[in-house]
Parts: structure tokens; C-alpha cells; sequence
């Protein structure tokens, strides 16, 4: 293709040769073989990344259920269905501009700019959602263990000694604070007295959550003839690891809408109170977030690089010499989709 | 110069009621996979079948977008040198993967064996819902921790 002249200049040649007439190497417009090239290695690079999802995917001796990674097929058909809207408003814009309806190809554009942005904002959501449940692809932030075995009763031991630990510097420092304001009388020191109590009654609160989820277990014992009470951590033996894996975070029902999940109801330790961020067990949930994220953030990137590109297409006036521009970007756009017609079912539907 | 696609969409062919069907037609077909969703579909159809299911839709809904929103449908003979190579190189590259990430489980390593999933593990954390309900009572026989 390189070896061909520019197709002005043939034409040119083909009258001072007499004849001859040269042919570019594919009969469209340079930009729209860049494009295409350009999409086929598009098509290499995700078929890449879902492939090797596929591989892992069936390959994986466990993975987990939709719902056990709070995954909402819903929304995931809802996006779909805007991908798709966005597909048919760029066709329509490209319509237009043929038609030489700048206006009205504005319009469509604009359209497709929106429904984009709309794709983005639900797969923001779903993104906040996850975190919320700290699925993260990798520590530290990520609680998932793979099994409840002993590293995982290790890692809820730390975690609750590090909550312990928090939660008496928290007290101790706030009960000093308390008693060097109780001698001032500034409005300030009022008004930061009240925060103190605040903090001490939520303080108090998490306290106690320690005792009533039972993480700490009252001892009576007698010395020097009295009898005294003290709590002490309850031991968490590893064969009881799966009743408190399911209690920091239930297993999604096998079927939703069935009736095999008496325990559907109950939401969860790190659901009832956030801030205990208690590792939680999760069989193949670690390789689940790791394709999961790759995935849909790589195809949110090319969506972004697709709205970017809209925005900077917009304020130009849309004629019939800008018809190439807009169907490359629809080129482009239409991929993007393509992409998404295949994760949305391997991601939220398998 | 003009483009293959640009001699048959620009000749005054209005297509926009075909992209409408094609858009009916990519919506239904949504619909159709999404349909695997529901109780009613997972009780009666086995998962292989609607996997397979999913899969067929999903192509068919890329065929559409391909042949009509992307206008391969109306182009010329080029359209192969540049879709048949690539489709070639991801299908080779597709079973590249396969005895690379596909086989990894067949010898675990001790470090994989120690950290990895089991199956059997994810039942049992199902199956512990009674005895979680005990714990959550403190009903359940937790023995004080000596280094508490």
C-alpha cells in the first residue's frame, strides 16, 4: 500500500502518462484504512484480555457467583441498552451530515455524547458499589481471602486487635483532650467539647459492637475472694472459619428469588457496620476482581477516548466535507460496543 | 477520492429505516440473553445450553453492528484484507492461551496449593449458614482465647 501514489496525484499522472492510471491500495480514504488498522489491532488486544477471562474463567477450579460480588445484571443490561442507543445516534448523525443536515447531525452527536456519558456514570456506580464492599483488585485495600483456613483466622485476629488498639487510643486521647477543655470556657472549647462527646459516644458504640457481635466474650473470674468481671477476645477456632466467613459477608442465594436462603435477611458484619472492614472469604473472588476491573476499565477507557473525541468534534460545523471524520469516530464508537455485546454477557450473565 | 461505502450510502439511499430495525432488532436480542437472568429461565435451561445461547446472541448482535453500523455490508472486497487477518492472529492468539493459563491447574505448585480456592470450600462457607446464626447469638461453644 505504501508503494501506491496519493490518489490526487494519480490522476494527475494518469493524464501526463497517457493513459496509466494508479490505484491506491485499498479503494477508501487514507484516515478510514488507518482506522480500520487501527481497530485491527483493537480487535487483537481484546480479544487478548477476553480470552485470557475465558481461559481463566473455565480454567478456575471456583468462581464466584454474580451476586456473591454484588454484581447487578440489571444495570449491566441497562448499559447495553444505552451502548446500543449511542451506536444508532452516531449512525444517524453520519445520516445527516450525507444529507447535509449540519443542525440536526449536531443533534445526534451530541446525543451519542450523552448516552456515552451515561455508560460512564453507571459503570462509575458500579464501581462505587464494589468498593463499598471492598473488592479491590489488590492489597491493601482489597479484604477478599481465598479460603477459611488459618491465614484467614490470622488476618481477622490482626484486624480485630487493630481495631481494639484504634478504638482505646481514640478513647484515651479524647478523654485527655475532654479534661483540658473542661477548664476553658471559649466558645470554641464548647463547640469542640461537643465533637468530643460525639466522637466518645461513637466510640462507646463500637465498643460495644465488639461485645454484641461477640468478637469479645465475658469472663468471670475470683481473686482475692471477689469476683471480677473482664472481656477477653473469643477464640475463633479454624474449624469455625466458615460460619465467620459467612457472617462478615453471606454467600449470594443460589438461585435469586427461590426460597433456599433463610438467611436473606441478614446482610453482614462489613454491611452492618462498615467500619469493622473485616476480611472476608470469597473463593476465586481475587482472580474474579482482577479480570473483572481489567475488563470493564479498559473498556471504559476507549469509551472516554470516544467522548473526548465527540467533544472536540462538536463546536465544528458538521458539513458534508467532515462525513469522513464522523465515520471514523462511528467506527470507532461502533466497536467500543461491539466490545461491550460480548462482556456484558461473559461479565454479568455466565 | 470516494469511498466504496460513500458510492452506495451517498446515492441517495436513505437507510435510516433499516438502522431502526437493526436497533429493534439489537434490543430484542438483548432482551433474549438477558431473559438467562431470571428464575424461570435457570430452573429449566441447563447452564451449557445457555451459555451457548448467550454466545450466539452476543455474535449475532456483533454481526449486525458490523455488516450494518459499520457498513460492511455495502463495502467492497477490501473489507477482508484488513478484518480476516486480524480476526486470523486473535483466534491464534486465543489458543496461544489456552496451555499457558488454560493447563496452570493441573500441577498446582505448594504455594498455589496453600492460598487457592477450592471448591468444596465454597459450600462449606454456604453450608455453615446454622452454625453463623448460632454465632451471631454468642450461642455457639467459643472457647476464650488464652493469649487474649
Amino acid at each position: 500500500m505504501n508503494a501506491s501514489p496519493p490518489a490526487e496525484t494519480s490522476t494527475a499522472e494518469a493524464h501526463h502518462h497517457g493513459g496509466f492510471q494508479y490505484q491506491p491500495g485499498l479503494p477508501i480514504p487514507r484516515g478510514k484504512v488507518c482506522l480500520w488498522l487501527f481497530l485491527s489491532t483493537e480487535i487483537m488486544f481484546f480479544a487478548a484480555l477476553i480470552g485470557s477471562y475465558i481461559v481463566l474463567r473455565f480454567g478456575a477450579p471456583v468462581w464466584p457467583r454474580q451476586h456473591d460480588v454484588h454484581l447487578s445484571e440489571p444495570l449491566g443490561a441497562l448499559n447495553t441498552f444505552v451502548l446500543i442507543c449511542s451506536s444508532v445516534t452516531i449512525v444517524f448523525a453520519l445520516e445527516s451530515i450525507r444529507g447535509s443536515y449540519p443542525r440536526r447531525a449536531k443533534a445526534w452527536l451530541l446525543a451519542t455524547l450523552l448516552l456515552g456519558t451515561v455508560f460512564l456514570g453507571v459503570k462509575g456506580y458500579e464501581y462505587k458499589e464494589k468498593f463499598a464492599h471492598h473488592l479491590y483488585p489488590s492489597q491493601p485495600r482489597s479484604l477478599i481471602y481465598e479460603r477459611p483456613d488459618v491465614y484467614y483466622r490470622t488476618a481477622v485476629k490482626q484486624r480485630l486487635l487493630e481495631i481494639d488498639q484504634e478504638l482505646s487510643s481514640e478513647e484515651s486521647e479524647l478523654l485527655r483532650e475532654k479534661k483540658e477543655l473542661a477548664e476553658e470556657d471559649s466558645p470554641q472549647a464548647l463547640d469542640r467539647l461537643g465533637t468530643i462527646e460525639l466522637a466518645l459516644d461513637r466510640n462507646a458504640h463500637r465498643q460495644q459492637v465488639l461485645k454484641d457481635f461477640h468478637f469479645k466474650t465475658k469472663l468471670i473470674e475470683e481473686r482475692d475472694g471477689e469476683v471480677v468481671e473482664r472481656w477477653v477476645w473469643a477464640d475463633l477456632p479454624v474449624s469455625q472459619m466458615p460460619a465467620f466467613a459467612y457472617n462478615v459477608m453471606p454467600p449470594a442465594p443460589v438461585h435469586h428469588g427461590s426460597d433456599d436462603h433463610e438467611e436473606e435477611h441478614f446482610a453482614g458484619w462489613n454491611v452492618l457496620e462498615p467500619w469493622l472492614e473485616l476480611p472476608m472469604v470469597i473463593p476465586g473472588g481475587n482472580m474474579w476482581v482482577s479480570t473483572y476491573f481489567l475488563l470493564t476499565g479498559f473498556h471504559a477507557i476507549h469509551v472516554l477516548v470516544g467522548l473526548i473525541a465527540f467533544a472536540l468534534v462538536l463546536p465544528l460545523r458538521l458539513t458534508v466535507a467532515r462525513a469522513g471524520l464522523v465515520e471514523n469516530l462511528g467506527l470507532y464508537w461502533h466497536f467500543v460496543d461491539l466490545v461491550w455485546i460480548f462482556l456484558f454477557p461473559l461479565l454479568y450473565l455466565f | 477520492m470516494e469511498s466504496s461505502s460513500d458510492q452506495t450510502v451517498e446515492k441517495g439511499h436513505d437507510h435510516s429505516n433499516l438502522f431502526f430495525v437493526v436497533f429493534l432488532a439489537l434490543c430484542l436480542l438483548t432482551l433474549g440473553s438477558f431473559l438467562t437472568y431470571f428464575e424461570f429461565w435457570n430452573t429449566r435451561v441447563p447452564t451449557a445450553s445457555s451459555r451457548l445461547f448467550m454466545m450466539a446472541i452476543a455474535v449475532v448482535k456483533a454481526s449486525l453492528v458490523i455488516l450494518f453500523f459499520m457498513h460492511l455490508h455495502w463495502e467492497v472486497a477490501w473489507k477482508y484484507v484488513l478484518t480476516i487477518p486480524s480476526l486470523l492472529m486473535a483466534t491464534i492468539l486465543l489458543l496461544g492461551l489456552v496451555p499457558d493459563i488454560g493447563y496452570r491447574m493441573l500441577d498446582y505448585s505448594t504455594e498455589r496449593e496453600r492460598f487457592a480456592a477450592h471448591p468444596q470450600e465454597a459450600e462449606e462457607i454456604r453450608e455453615a449458614a446454622p452454625e453463623a446464626a448460632l454465632m451471631r447469638e454468642g450461642k455457639l461453644n467459643i472457647e476464650e482465647n488464652s493469649d487474649s
